[in-house]
C-alpha cells in the first residue's frame, strides 16, 4: 500500500514537473534575481504600490505591461532620462526577472 | 578505533568544552555564537539601507546590530528644501523604531568609538563591545575644520556650515531669514571630493529664492569656489540669471585667488581678489574626509577616504569590513544618498552570501541627484555604473538640458519629491 502510494505520488510529481516545464517560457523568469535587481527601482518606486509625487506605482503591475513599458523606455520611445538609462542596460532575462518580481507584489 | 568513532568522540569533547566555556562566560555568548553577527556603523542612507537589507533578506539567520547615536535621523538630502522653505525639519526627520522592529535589527544608540580589527570587535563610547563576523561602516563625512583660515569648530555658530543636517540646518534657516534687504551672503564652497556635488549650488538657489520671495532682491550672494567648474554648472547659472537676476555672483579660483582668511566676529571674508565685510551670513562649507571611525581604524588612504573593491564595496584593507556611502572611494559615483543606498545593497548581498550561503548576483550601481532652482523648476544628473577592476565606472550618464520646457522641469521636481518618499521608505521601514 505504502509502496503503491509512493509510486503514485512519484508519477504525479513527474507529471506536474513536466506540465510546469512545458508551461515555462524559454528563459524562466528568475524572481529572486528580479528582487535583487529591483533594489535599484525601489529607491524611488514604493513596493507598497503607493504613488508619491512624480514616481508612478509599479507594484503589482502585470508582467506583460511591465515588459512593454521598459522596452519602450529602452528604445527611447518614452521620455525620461532616468528610465531610459535604467531600462537600456537590462537584457531580456533581467527584464523578465524584474517583471516577475513586481507582478508578485501585492499593492497595499 | 574507527575514524568515525574518533570523530564522534572529538565532536563530543569539543561540544562539552564549548558548553563549559559558555557557562563560564554567560548566556550572551550562547546567543552571540548561535548566528553570525553583522554590525553596521552609521544609520544614514548607506548604513540604514545595509542594516535593513541584510536583516530583511536573511530572515532571522543573522544577528544585525545598527550602531547610531541619534534616535531621529535628519536627512542631509532635502535639507536644502528646508532652507528654501519648501519642507520643515519634521519632514526630513525619521525614527529607527519601525525599521528595527519590522526587520529584527538591534539598535545600539551609541557612538562607535573604535574598531578593533584584530579581535573583530566594535567598541562603543559607552563601553559595550560588539563582536562581528562582518562589519559594514557608513560614517559619512567629517568636516576639515582646519581647511578655511580663521574658521574652526568653535565658529560654526557664527559661520554655519549646515553640511550635516540638524541644528545647523535650523541655524542656517534662521540666519537666512534675518538677512536684511541689501545684505550680503558669502558662501565658501568646498573642494572636491565632497558630499553632494550639486548641493552648494542648490543651496545658493534656495537662498536667492527665500530672499526674493521676501522682497529682498537687493541682496547679493557671492560664491567663493575653489573649483574651476562644478556639477550642473551651466544649468545652475542659467537658472540664477533667469530667476534671480543680479543676485548671485559665482567666482572661480582664477578670479578670487583663494580664501586668505575669514573673521567670524565681524562677518569678514578676505580673498586674493576682494574683501567682503559685514556679511549678513557666511556659509562655510569646508573640505571633507571620511568619518573619524574609519580613518582611526586605518581603513582610509592618504586621500582621507576608503578604498574599496568595486565589485562588492569590500574594504581593500580589511576583508571583513565593507565601506559604503560618502566615506568610500566609489570611482565615478558621487557622494550622494542615492549612491550610498545603491552601494549598501551590493554590500548587503555580498555579506549575506558569505554568512548564509545566499545567492550572489552581479554588482549594479545607480544614482540620480535632483536639484531645485525655484518653484517647479528642478534639474537632475545621474547615470548607471558598473564595477571595473580599477574603479566603479559610469556607463550611461545623463543630465538635464538647458531650455527644457517648464512642464519637464515641473515633472523633474515631482520626481524629486517622489524619490525622497521612496528612499526614506527603503531605509526606515
Amino acid at each position: 500500500m505504502a509502496v503503491r502510494r509512493f509510486i503514485a505520488s512519484g508519477f504525479l510529481g513527474i507529471a506536474c514537473q513536466m506540465a510546469g516545464f512545458m508551461a515555462l517560457p524559454a528563459h524562466a523568469a528568475d524572481k529572486a534575481f528580479g528582487e535583487y535587481l529591483a533594489g535599484e527601482c525601489v529607491t524611488c518606486h514604493l513596493p507598497s504600490g503607493r504613488q508619491v509625487g512624480g514616481i508612478p506605482a509599479i507594484a503589482g503591475m502585470p508582467e506583460i505591461s511591465f515588459m512593454a513599458l521598459m522596452e519602450s523606455y529602452a528604445r527611447r520611445e518614452r521620455d525620461n532620462q532616468v528610465m531610459q538609462a535604467v531600462a537600456g542596460k537590462f537584457n531580456s532575462d533581467e527584464l523578465a526577472a524584474l517583471a516577475a518580481y513586481f507582478a508578485s507584489l501585492k499593492p497595499e | 578505533m574507527s575514524p568515525m568513532s574518533s570523530l564522534n568522540r572529538r565532536a563530543l569533547l569539543t561540544g562539552l568544552g564549548a558548553s563549559a566555556g559558555v557557562f563560564a562566560i554567560g548566556s550572551s555568548a550562547v546567543i552571540g555564537q548561535a548566528k553570525p553577527r553583522v554590525v553596521v556603523i552609521g544609520g544614514g542612507a548607506g548604513g540604514g539601507t545595509a542594516a535593513r537589507y541584510i536583516a530583511k533578506d536573511s530572515a532571522g539567520a543573522l544577528n544585525v546590530t545598527l550602531v547610531e547615536p541619534s534616535r531621529q535621523f535628519v536627512t542631509c538630502f532635502h535639507s536644502n528644501l528646508v532652507v528654501g522653505g519648501y519642507k520643515q525639519m519634521a519632514d526630513i526627520s525619521h525614527s529607527y523604531e519601525k525599521m528595527a522592529a519590522a526587520n529584527g535589527i538591534t539598535m545600539a544608540h551609541d557612538m562607535a568609538a573604535r574598531i578593533d580589527r584584530d579581535r573583530k570587535v566594535v567598541m562603543l563610547a559607552g563601553g559595550q563591545a560588539l563582536p562581528y563576523d562582518r562589519l559594514v561602516v557608513s560614517p559619512g563625512i567629517d568636516l576639515r575644520y582646519d581647511s578655511v583660515p580663521g574658521w574652526g569648530r568653535e565658529h560654526e555658530t557664527a559661520m554655519p556650515h549646515a553640511w550635516k543636517a540638524g541644528p545647523q540646518t535650523t541655524l542656517l534657516v534662521n540666519r537666512l531669514n534675518a538677512v536684511p534687504n541689501g545684505g550680503v551672503i558669502v558662501m565658501i564652497a568646498p573642494p572636491n571630493p565632497y558630499r553632494c556635488p550639486p548641493g552648494p549650488y542648490e543651496r545658493v538657489s534656495m537662498f536667492a529664492h527665500v530672499l526674493k520671495k521676501a522682497g529682498k532682491d537687493r541682496c547679493k550672494i557671492f560664491v567663493i569656489d575653489p573649483k574651476e567648474n562644478f556639477s550642473k554648472q551651466a544649468l545652475f547659472q542659467e537658472g540664477w540669471d533667469r530667476h534671480y537676476p543680479g543676485m548671485v555672483e559665482w567666482l572661480g579660483p582664477k578670479i578670487h585667488e583663494g580664501v586668505k582668511s575669514v573673521d567670524p566676529k565681524t562677518g569678514t571674508v578676505v580673498t586674493g581678489f576682494e574683501t567682503y565685510k559685514d556679511a549678513a551670513l557666511v556659509n562655510v562649507i569646508p573640505a571633507q574626509f571620511a568619518g573619524e571611525i574609519v580613518r582611526s581604524a586605518g581603513l582610509a588612504n592618504a586621500s582621507g577616504y576608503c578604498p574599496i573593491d568595486p565589485a562588492s564595496m569590500r574594504s581593500t584593507i580589511d576583508a571583513n569590513i565593507f565601506i559604503v556611502g560618502d566615506a568610500s572611494i566609489a570611482g565615478d559615483m558621487p557622494k550622494s544618498a542615492f549612491s550610498a543606498n545603491s552601494q549598501a545593497k551590493v554590500a548587503a548581498m555580498t555579506v549575506r552570501s558569505e554568512l548564509t550561503g545566499s545567492r550572489v548576483f552581479p554588482a549594479r550601481y545607480t544614482n540620480t541627484c535632483w536639484s531645485l532652482l525655484n518653484d517647479d523648476d528642478a534639474i537632475k544628473v545621474g547615470g548607471q555604473f558598473e564595477p571595473r577592476p580599477d574603479k566603479i565606472t559610469s556607463t550611461v550618464p545623463f543630465v538635464s538640458q538647458l531650455r527644457e520646457s517648464a512642464d519637464l522641469r515641473k515633472q523633474t521636481q515631482a520626481e524629486n519629491i517622489g524619490w525622497y518618499a521612496g528612499i526614506v521608505a527603503d531605509i526606515f521601514t
